[in-house]
Order: structure tokens, then C-alpha cells, then sequence
């Protein structure tokens, strides 16, 4: 269990003064990262930070714009994943590559099946499966479909998968992030033996007291830059200090105002499978952050807060008019707005302009008699987006072409244009660098200082303590309890997310991944 | 048609070079560069091309489907298909006919059923996919079927004339400008303005961009859905009443397989099938694109094969076109945006090598096609064209070569062009034929009402006409040519009963409804098997001519009628997939009687699995059709029908 010193494996891999720049981005620049075999290496960044260009590097899905990547001493071009594959790097993402209609075995072997007569040798299959599986000592029939599964074992099927390759890098991407305590613990058991066995493991992790337990070395990445490299024992309060690279204070230019009368009031809120009996209140000029572990509920209530998902008991109040459930137009209307989790899947036309995607929530308010009032839109979309200074070429630029905070000030813009009375903020600064952050933490400011109301789910903790007034914590889909800015610290939004994993003893999250 | 916001990005770098506008203009639109480089090779190619009346000619020819396309352009914006347009566009127009017609509504009553009926048609298929959450292929792919169907159940299988009144939409307005012309323009700004000024215009770009923010942005997309196929669904109307109104008559086989058609002109407009990017201009573009190169393939001569391999191969090269435009703009775009530097680093040219590439990709495949014309150079200059109804079919395959054998005897260059069965296309050939001004026409009609309105036009340049095999009506033709078909169906009567010795119980596969030949063969058959009254007929459906369809409805009407002893096909190819379907019981205990004498029906004769065939005589029918052509184009008299003799050959008869 505790680190064991320098590692001293020969080195497997390495990266030499890589730089790559995306449109608007310097994704990363100058970073160095070397890895040996029979070793965890830890990946430390923020969101955005740069891990998820490094990882897609060592995969073969970008190529480094300069530096170099050497493989055994050799330098090496990954032109694609196959390229990867052949040098024995696999990689494990958060979004699994299974195909959910096909058995494991078929998973496993997808694309490359042993073969018999020309035909694919099922049986051989399906035994080669079962050995790769129980190797990773878990137990599941290998014709079971992967749809029926649930996360923690579909990513064990991706560790057999990786292993079927005969991986000797193995980069997992916040694999932990999903599972339950005992899931993480039957992981690490997994990871050990793995490093017993001489693969070197890139591991990707937000947890900072699973660095200690599972990792070798750590190398810091802050804004695309490889700061540093510590050994996983290193404190946990020196690894934020390298990763922020600065005092949290400063970050969260928070400024409360006084509370006014209740702009959103939930009660009772209830989906079978989902979230059970949630209330709160969030009062003008509030900013409510909505805390809790990934699969808790939190997306799942404010989209049924704003009519994008049904419910199936509760009730959902604005200014003391209740909603009708699963009604966008009514939540829209009664000034309710929702900026989603994933900005590029759910808040951009990104082949559209930028006044185009402004002008959307408004298009039906700009419309007299059929007809658009095109010039007024234009006009309205020009005058939020100096004001939120979104930096772009012209209102006729694609959407796809901005950067992530210029992207999501769009998706902001669009609210700000129709006037919207409570803004629900869903992950507002995932994927976002520092600097667009804070113009966004300026922007929630201005918001709440004129009368508005803002309530922000995000899994970034810092950012939920730094920006909210109160804190709501959930855990298993209910309530687990409420921090006032004073009460609200790491330890204590931590001990209210896990609150109850004793009692459903790691169960549930299985039964919610099979869903 | 007005800008659209979803400019391409590399304009503004274009400006910044100070580039000459018309150039840019170019550059930025692969389709139009495909167009302008279309039109510019076949005016070097054809003298007949770069004329007025030509050009308003593939104005014409290009309206119905540039209609179709624009009703598609919704959808296809709006990330859905559309595959049942052309059929309700036949359905509109036999709703339309039928309405007037045969039951004397007021002609504008009828005109706003044929749209209404367009409309609904397209408001199922958005309901079904909107609502009912099946895929807009599967939705619109059971519209197409079921549109198709109700027209021919409306029409019971024929055409039906139309009302004066709608028929001089298909003619001319003030003499020159023809009205389809004009009705497609309109469409095309109305399409324009609907697509950039309205509502539920930008709509379709949010919900074709991402349905899941345009929901999440307050857009009812269910209910929006609906509306874009409804007026697709209004479009495909206005589209059925332009096509009937050129043909003069409504057919319910009209329009097979145009969606396909106005999908294509989509895409090559720019237009992407993931959603969210298209336009009207991009949309007629493409549609001119098409009518271009049919028209100019037409008068280049270009055998009737060789144009689909052409048209195939320009389809995949404009949008090879436009995809590179786009990769070359998306690129430096992109990083001049983000570095908010307009200018720097911008490289608009830098596709320009790839593009002229391809241009001239295009121009080879024009000249392939030119070096691929018809066998016709000779030192007359006596032209005369030839409008086959189909060469899918032996019997006008050898018509073709009796009427090449007879050109090639007197000296005389023919153009040979391939309706592919479909009236409409027909009447683009005769009209090309007029406007090439061919000494004379012969026209192997595909239905003998709808070639006449191509006909009159002839008639009015003064251009001799024959008819061949089937003929025309309303229309003046010099001679008609053709096998006296009532007397063919006769014979096949009398044959069947002599092979029978007066009894048995039959099957009768009938040719394609609404053709003349079908109906006197039909006709013939049943007026001589009413001698025999020990014969009956246990079944009867149509096979359209078609061996293939044939095989499928015998087998079927084999399994309600298992000892039939005899089957009379109205044509070979019908009769010899109803001797598939028999198996061993063909030519023993089931006599099977075709009719035509194509190649493979005289074999099967000799081989006794057919009992017998009504010998035509295809060559023979198309070397007096080009003889009397000729004769008509040198002024010489001729006489007004001239009857081709059949004969029946039976099994050791020969």
C-alpha cells in the first residue's frame, strides 16, 4: 500500500519538449513526461490542464505539432491507434470503446477474432476471453452483452481488452471516477498486479488521496505545462499548490450580495432510478452550488428542474408559479435558463455562427408574422458579445472554431439574451482555461449583483467552495445536505457526497451503470 | 437569393487579397465552378448548346426536379430525408386530373386538393418520424410507397388528362418565357426567403445542427418536424402539377425515382447530409447542374449508357468538389479566427490547384462523353433523332438496330437517346431534338398522351414526326409506325384456344397500365378468346413487360391457382419469367404464349418452353420508321400508318 521508492524499471516511454496547439489553444507546450516499466504514473492537472492531449498523443490520435515521443529508446510517429496498438500502448477512456450490442468476447477481439477455416473460432473466443477476464479477476460470462453490464465491469472488460493486446502501457483515464469504494479498491488490486507484472500505467485521477495509494510518481501538468515531477507520497496540499499554481482565493473572485425574495423553489422532486424527493430554494442574487460524485444525480435534477427530462413527483416553482413537468417553452418562458453539461453536444449549432447560436432561445421572440427580425437579432447578438467578450473574428464565425470559454460564453449569451431570471449553470468551466474561468466567475458576479439567481452544478470542488454562497451536497440521488460558504470546506462537502456508501454498500452504482 | 449566415468562412480572407469579386464568387462555390465549367465545355462542344431557346430549354428541363430539390432542401437542412417526394408528387398531380376531370371540380378547387393532398402526405411522413420516432428513411420510404399506390388506385393505373387551363402552365409566357421556368424561380426565392427570413426557416438549421441544444434552446422540434416535410410535401404538389402540366396529362407512373434526382441536386448544392448547412441558390445550381448535363449529352449524341455513366461520375465529382473547397477553407479559417489577426496566415488559394483539378476532371468526362457519341458521322446532312421509349427491353434493343442498319444504308446521321420509361425525360429529348433542328423525329413514346404536348412543339418548328410502335395523341404525326397489336392479341386468343383444344383455365399477365400496347394486346386477346367459351381466365394482373416482376406475380397467382393450363403474356419478357415460375411444368402441362418475338422468346419457342410468340418484328418496325423519316424530312409523301405484319410462331412452325 505505501509508495515504494524511484521506481526502477527501464524506461519504456518518453516524451521530449512536446508542444501542440489546437485552433485559439496552446493545448500543451514544452512538457516532458517519461514512464518505466512497473510503474504507476500519476497524471496531475487541472480540468484542462492538458492530460487528455497527452494521453490522445501516446494513442495515436494527435500528433505533436513538435518535440518528440521515443519508444524504447527509439523515436517514434503514432499516425493512429493501430500505430499505438503495434508499440503495445493501449488506452482506457472514461467514455468506453465497447460496442454495447456485442458479447465481451466479440468486445475484446473486435476486429481481430481468432479465425478457424476462414470462419471466426467462436469457442476459442469465448475461452480466450474467460482466461483474459478471470486474469483481471472479474467474473462474467463471455457472451454476456455488453449493454447488460454494469461500469465497473465494463471497464474490466477494457482492461482484458487492453491486456488481450499484450499492453505494456496502460493509460486509464480517470478510471476511477465511476466506481464505488469497493470498486476503486478491487481496481487498484487489478493496477498492482499489472505492475507486478512489468506494465508500465499512465493513471489519470482527480482523487488526490489515491496518489499516495496507488501511484509511483506523479508529473504535474498546469495550462499545457509540465511543471513538475514528484514522488506520489508527495503532501497533498504541496500537490494542489503545483497543480493551481496559485492560492485559491485569488481564483474565486466571489462577491455575495444580500439575498432577496425566492426566484426557484423545488420540492419533493422525485424520478424512480434517478433522484428522490429533492427540495431547495435558490433566492435572487444567490449563487447555490450543487455539489455531489459523478452519478449522484446532480445534471439529472436540474434538467428535470428545466423541463428537459420528466419527473415523476414533485413540484417545480418559479416566483410562485408552478411549472408544468417536462415543458421546456413553460420553464423558458417563466425565465428559467440552462446551460448543459456538455456545451458541444447539447448548447452549440457548431457548424452555425456565433449570432446565430446567440440568437436561438430569442428566435421565437424576434419573429413577427413568420418573419425573423434578422437585423434586430444581429444587432442584439453583437451587443452581448462585446459585453461578455467573446473574442472571435465576426459574428459570422463558426461556432466550432472558438475556443472552449469563448464557446461557452455563447452558450451563457444566449440565456443572457432572453433575460433569463435563474440561470442553471451545469459544469460552466469544465474544459475551460484559467483565464476564460475567471472572465466566467466575473460574469456570475455581475449577474447575481443586478438581481438574478445562479445555480451551479460542478464537480471541480475548489470551484463549487470559491464561487457558491450556499452549498448543496448530493449523494444516491437525494439531498445529503446543506453548507453555508462559512461551513462549506473540502473535508466537509466529502463526508455529505459519500454519505450512505457504507449502507448501499457499493451496490447501487452498479445498478444505475446498467441501466 | 440572399446571403445566408452560414457563409463560408473563407470570404473574408478572399476580400482581404482584394480578389476580383466574380472569382471569389467561383471559388467559394464549388457547384457554381462546376456549372459554369459545365456550360462553357459543351458550348465548345455543341454549336446547338449556347442558344436562347436551348438554354431556357434546361430551364425547363430542370424545373421539376430543381422543385422537388427545394422541398428537399428543407428537410435535408433539418438533418432528415425525404425519399417519397417523387411519388407524391405523381399522387398530387393524378389527384389534380382526377378532381378536374373526371369529376368536373372547378379547376382551382382541384389545384388547392392537389397542394392539400401534398401537404398531408408530407405532414404523415413528419408525424410518423416527429411522433411516431421511426427513421425519416423508413417513414418516407413507406410515403413513397403509398403515395405511389393511391395514384395508381386513383387513376386506376392510366393516365388522365388534364384541364386546358393547367396544361398552358406547361407552355410559354409572352411567347419565350416558359412558365415552368418561371414557377421554379419563384419556388426558388420563396425557398430562399423561407430558409433565411423565417421562423421555422432558421429552425430547420438549429434543429439539422443539433437537435438536442435547438430542444434544450426552447424549439418545439416535434412540432417542427412536422411543418419541414409538410412543405416538402407542398413543394413535391407544386413540382406534380408543373410535371403533368408539361405532359398534358397526369400519369401515375410520373416521377420514379426523381427524389433520387433531387437529393443529388441537394448535395451538390453545398448542402450536407449530417443537417444544419444548405441553401436555395446552392439547391437550383445543383439542379441546373443535372439538366445541363442531360441536355448537352442529348445533343452531343452521347449513347443513351454512356450519359449515366457520365452523370454519375459529374454527381461524385461536384460534391468531390465542394468537400475539397471546404477542407482547404476549414483549416486556415479556423487558426485566423482563434489568433483574431483577419489576414494573416489565410490561404484562400491554397485548394485552388485541387480544384482546378477536378475542373478539369470534369471537362475529361465531358470529352470522354463527346469521343462516346453515337456512330453517326457520314457525309449527309440529313439528321434525324430518335426517342426510344426504353432499351431495357430486347424487342426496342432490336428496333434500335433495324433503325441504325436503315440509317447507315441510306447515309443518314441518327440520334439515338433512351427515355428510360420516363414521359418526362422523353419530352426534354424531342424537345432537344426541335432545338437542334433535326431534319426529322421518330418517337418511341413512352405514353402516348404525354408525348404529345414535346410532339406539338415539333410540330410547331415545322419538324416532320413518326410515331413507332405506339402513338401519339393530340399531336400531328406524319406517319405512324407500328405491328398491329389488336390483331397480334388475336391471334395469341386463337392460338392458345387451338393448343388447348377450346378448354382450360388461364392466367393472363398484363404489360404496364396506362400503355397502348398493353391495352390492344389486352383487348385483341380478350376480343378472340370470347370465341371460346371453354377457356376461362382465373387470373389477371399486371407484370409491367417486366420478366423479373413477372417471375413474382406468377408464382404468387400459381399458389391460388395451382392447375392453370395455360398462360397469354403481353409481352416475351413477361412470358418468360412466367415459364420460370412454371419450372417443368412450362411447355407440358402449361401452355405459355408471349408475344413481341424478341430473341430469347423465339429460342424458348424452339426449346418448348414457350407454346408460342406473336412475332413483331422490331427490326423491320425501325427500318420503316427511319425510311419514312427520311422520306418526311426530304419532303416526300408519305403514307399516315403504316402496319408492320405479325405472325404467330409456334413450336415447329418455323
Amino acid at each position: 500500500m505505501e509508495p515504494r521508492a524511484e521506481p526502477d524499471g527501464p524506461e519504456v516511454l518518453r516524451m521530449e519538449s512536446v508542444r501542440k496547439t489546437f485552433p485559439g489553444v496552446v493545448a500543451l507546450d514544452s512538457v516532458n513526461f517519461d514512464l518505466r516499466a512497473g510503474e504507476v504514473h500519476v497524471l496531475l492537472g487541472e480540468n484542462g490542464a492538458g492530460k487528455s492531449t497527452l494521453i490522445k498523443m501516446l494513442s495515436g490520435a494527435h500528433r505533436p505539432d513538435s518535440g518528440r515521443i521515443v519508444v524504447d529508446g527509439t523515436p517514434v510517429r503514432l499516425k493512429g491507434a493501430q500505430d499505438a496498438e503495434r508499440l503495445g500502448i493501449a488506452t482506457i477512456y472514461q467514455e468506453f470503446n465497447l460496442v454495447p450490442e456485442l458479447s465481451v468476447a466479440e468486445n475484446i477481439f473486435l476486429g481481430r477474432p481468432p479465425r478457424r477455416f476462414g470462419l471466426i473460432d467462436r469457442r476459442r473466443m469465448e475461452t480466450d476471453a474467460a482466461r483474459l477476464c478471470e486474469r483481471v479477476g472479474v467474473t462474467v460470462d463471455p457472451r454476456a452483452r455488453i449493454r447488460d453490464l454494469g461500469i465497473a465491469r465494463r471497464q474490466m472488460v477494457e482492461i482484458a481488452k487492453a491486456l488481450s493486446l499484450n499492453a505494456r502501457v496502460l493509460i486509464m483515464d480517470e478510471p476511477t471516477a465511476v466506481l464505488t469504494t469497493d470498486e476503486v479498491g478491487r481496481l487498484f488490486r487489478i493496477v498492482r498486479a499489472l505492475r507486478e507484472d512489468g506494465v508500465a500505467i499512465v493513471f489519470i485521477t482527480h482523487h488526490l488521496e489515491e496518489i499516495a495509494a496507488i501511484g509511483d510518481r506523479v508529473t504535474v501538468l498546469r495550462d499545457g505545462r509540465s511543471v513538475t515531477q514528484v514522488p506520489a507520497g508527495t503532501d497533498q496540499d504541496e500537490l494542489v499548490r503545483l497543480m493551481v499554481g496559485r492560492s485559491i482565493e485569488q481564483q474565486y473572485p466571489r462577491e455575495p450580495v444580500d439575498a432577496g425574495e425566492p426566484l426557484l423553489s423545488v420540492a419533493g422532486l422525485t424520478r424512480d432510478g434517478s433522484f428522490h424527493d429533492v427540495g431547495f430554494e435558490v433566492r435572487a442574487g444567490e449563487v447555490v452550488g450543487l455539489a455531489g460524485l459523478v452519478g449522484a444525480g446532480r445534471t439529472e435534477v436540474v434538467r428535470a428542474v428545466f423541463g428537459a427530462d420528466p419527473y415523476d413527483a414533485g413540484t417545480v416553482t418559479v416566483l410562485g408559479q408552478p411549472l408544468p413537468r417536462h415543458d421546456v417553452g413553460a420553464a423558458l418562458a417563466a425565465g428559467i435558463g440552462l446551460v448543459p453539461e456538455d456545451r458541444k453536444a447539447q448548447g452549440l449549432l457548431l457548424d452555425a455562427s456565433v449570432q446565430e447560436n446567440l440568437g436561438l432561445v430569442t428566435l421565437r421572440r424576434a419573429t413577427r408574422a413568420g418573419l425573423v427580425d434578422r437585423a434586430g437579432q444581429r444587432e442584439a447578438a453583437a451587443r452581448i458579445a462585446t459585453r461578455l467578450a467573446v473574442r472571435m473574428a465576426g459574428l459570422d464565425q463558426h461556432v466550432r472554431t472558438l475556443s472552449g470559454g469563448n464557446q461557452q460564453k455563447v452558450v451563457i449569451g444566449k440565456w443572457l439574451l432572453a433575460d433569463s431570471k435563474v440561470l442553471i449553470l451545469d459544469e460552466p468551466t469544465r474544459g475551460i482555461d484559467v483565464g476564460a474561468k475567471v472572465e466566467i466567475y466575473h460574469l456570475i458576479n455581475e449577474l447575481t449583483a443586478s438581481g438574478h439567481a445562479v445555480l451551479m452544478v460542478s464537480s471541480d470542488l475548489p470551484e463549487v467552495l470559491g464561487m457558491s454562497d450556499r452549498v448543496l451536497v448530493m449523494a444516491h440521488g437525494r439531498i445529503a445536505g446543506e453548507l453555508s460558504a462559512q461551513e462549506a470546506t473540502q473535508d466537509a462537502v466529502m463526508a455529505l457526497a459519500v454519505k450512505g456508501d457504507d449502507v448501499a454498500k457499493g451496490t447501487h452504482m452498479e445498478d444505475s451503470g446498467g441501466q | 437569393m440572399a446571403s445566408n449566415t452560414v457563409k463560408n468562412p473563407d470570404a473574408r480572407g478572399a476580400e482581404a487579397h482584394g480578389a476580383v469579386p466574380v472569382a471569389r464568387l467561383l471559388l467559394d462555390n464549388g457547384a457554381l465552378t462546376a456549372l459554369v465549367v459545365l456550360v462553357a465545355a459543351m458550348s465548345l462542344l455543341s454549336t446547338d448548346f449556347l442558344t436562347t431557346q436551348n438554354l431556357l430549354n434546361v430551364g425547363v428541363q430542370a424545373a421539376v426536379t430543381a422543385i422537388l430539390a427545394f422541398g428537399v432542401t428543407f428537410v435535408i437542412v433539418a438533418a432528415g430525408i425525404d425519399l417519397s417526394v417523387g411519388s407524391v408528387a405523381a399522387l398530387c398531380a393524378t389527384v389534380l386530373a382526377w378532381t378536374a376531370t373526371s369529376h368536373g371540380l372547378p379547376v382551382w378547387l382541384a389545384v388547392l386538393l392537389a397542394v392539400a393532398t401534398g401537404i398531408a402526405c408530407g405532414a404523415a411522413s413528419g408525424a410518423l418520424i416527429a411522433f411516431g420516432k421511426l427513421p425519416p428513411f423508413i417513414a418516407t420510404l413507406a410515403m413513397l410507397s403509398i403515395a405511389r399506390g393511391l395514384s395508381l388506385v386513383i387513376s386506376q393505373g392510366s393516365p388522365i388528362d388534364l384541364p386546358d387551363p393547367v396544361s398552358s402552365l406547361g407552355d410559354t409566357l409572352g411567347g419565350w418565357l416558359p412558365v415552368p421556368v418561371l414557377v421554379m424561380l419563384v419556388m426558388g426565392l420563396l425557398t430562399a426567403g423561407v430558409l433565411n427570413r423565417t421562423y421555422v426557416g432558421r429552425v430547420m438549421y438549429a434543429i439539422g445542427g443539433n437537435e438536442e441544444a435547438a430542444r434544450l434552446s426552447g424549439i418545439q422540434v416535434r412540432r417542427q418536424k412536422l411543418v419541414v416535410y409538410a412543405l416538402s410535401g407542398a413543394f413535391a404538389a407544386v413540382a406534380g402539377i408543373v410535371l403533368a402540366s408539361r405532359l398534358s396529362s397526369a400519369q401515375p407512373q410520373a416521377a420514379v425515382g426523381y427524389e433520387l434526382d433531387a437529393i443529388a441536386a441537394v448535395v451538390i448544392g453545398g448542402a450536407s447530409l449530417a443537417g444544419g448547412v444548405g441553401k436555395a441558390s446552392g439547391t437550383l445550381i445543383g439542379a441546373l447542374i443535372l439538366a445541363t448535363l442531360r441536355n448537352g449529352l442529348n445533343l452531343l449524341e452521347v449513347s443513351s449508357f454512356w450519359q449515366q455513366v457520365v452523370i454519375g461520375a459529374v454527381i461524385a465529382l461536384a460534391v468531390l468538389l465542394d468537400t475539397a473547397r471546404r477542407r482547404a477553407g476549414a483549416g486556415p479559417a479556423a487558426s485566423n479566427a482563434a489568433s483574431g489577426a483577419p489576414g494573416v496566415g489565410h490561404r484562400w488559394w491554397s485548394g485552388a490547384p485541387l480544384r482546378l483539378g477536378v475542373a478539369a476532371v470534369v471537362v475529361a468526362a465531358v470529352v470522354l462523353g463527346a469521343v462516346l457519341r453515337g456512330s453517326g458521322s457520314s457525309g449527309s446532312d440529313t439528321k434525324v433523332g430518335l426517342s426510344l421509349s426504353t432499351l431495357n427491353n430486347p424487342f426496342f434493343v432490336e428496333l434500335k438496330k433495324g433503325a441504325q442498319e436503315e440509317a447507315e444504308a441510306a447515309g443518314v446521321r441518327l440520334n439515338v437517346t433512351d427515355a428510360q420509361n420516363d414521359a418526362s425525360q422523353q419530352a426534354n429529348q424531342v424537345q432537344n431534338f426541335t432545338s437542334q433542328g433535326v431534319g426529322s423525329i421518330i418517337v418511341n413514346p413512352v405514353d402516348s398522351d404525354a408525348a404529345g404536348p414535346a410532339v406539338k412543339g415539333a410540330n410547331k418548328s415545322g419538324i416532320p414526326v413518326v410515331a413507332a410502335d405506339r402513338g401519339v395523341n393530340n399531336a400531328d404525326v406524319g406517319t405512324l409506325v407500328v405491328s398491329d397489336n389488336i390483331a397480334g392479341g388475336r391471334l395469341a386468343a386463337k392460338e392458345l384456344a387451338r393448343q388447348l383444344d377450346g378448354r382450360g383455365t388461364i392466367l393472363v399477365l398484363q404489360g404496364t397500365a396506362g400503355t397502348s400496347a398493353a391495352r390492344e394486346r389486352g383487348k385483341g386477346f380478350a376480343d378472340g378468346l370470347a370465341a371460346y367459351p371453354g377457356i376461362t381466365v382465373v387470373g389477371k394482373q399486371p407484370a409491367d413487360f417486366d420478366r423479373a416482376k413477372s417471375l413474382d406475380v406468377t408464382t404468387n397467382l400459381l399458389q391460388a391457382h395451382p392447375d392453370v393450363t395455360g398462360v397469354f403474356a403481353a409481352n416475351d419478357e413477361m412470358a418468360l419469367g412466367a415459364a420460370k415460375a412454371l419450372g417443368s411444368k412450362a411447355g407440358t402441362s402449361v401452355k405459355v404464349i408471349g408475344f413481341d418475338g424478341t430473341p430469347d422468346g423465339l429460342k424458348a419457342v424452339q426449346d418448348g418452353t414457350l407454346a408460342a410468340t406473336i412475332a413483331q418484328q422490331p427490326r423491320e418496325l425501325g427500318k420503316l420508321a427511319v425510311r419514312n423519316a427520311i422520306k418526311l424530312a426530304k419532303g416526300d409523301p408519305t403514307r399516315r400508318t403504316v402496319k408492320v405484319p405479325v405472325k404467330v410462331v409456334a413450336a415447329g412452325s418455323r
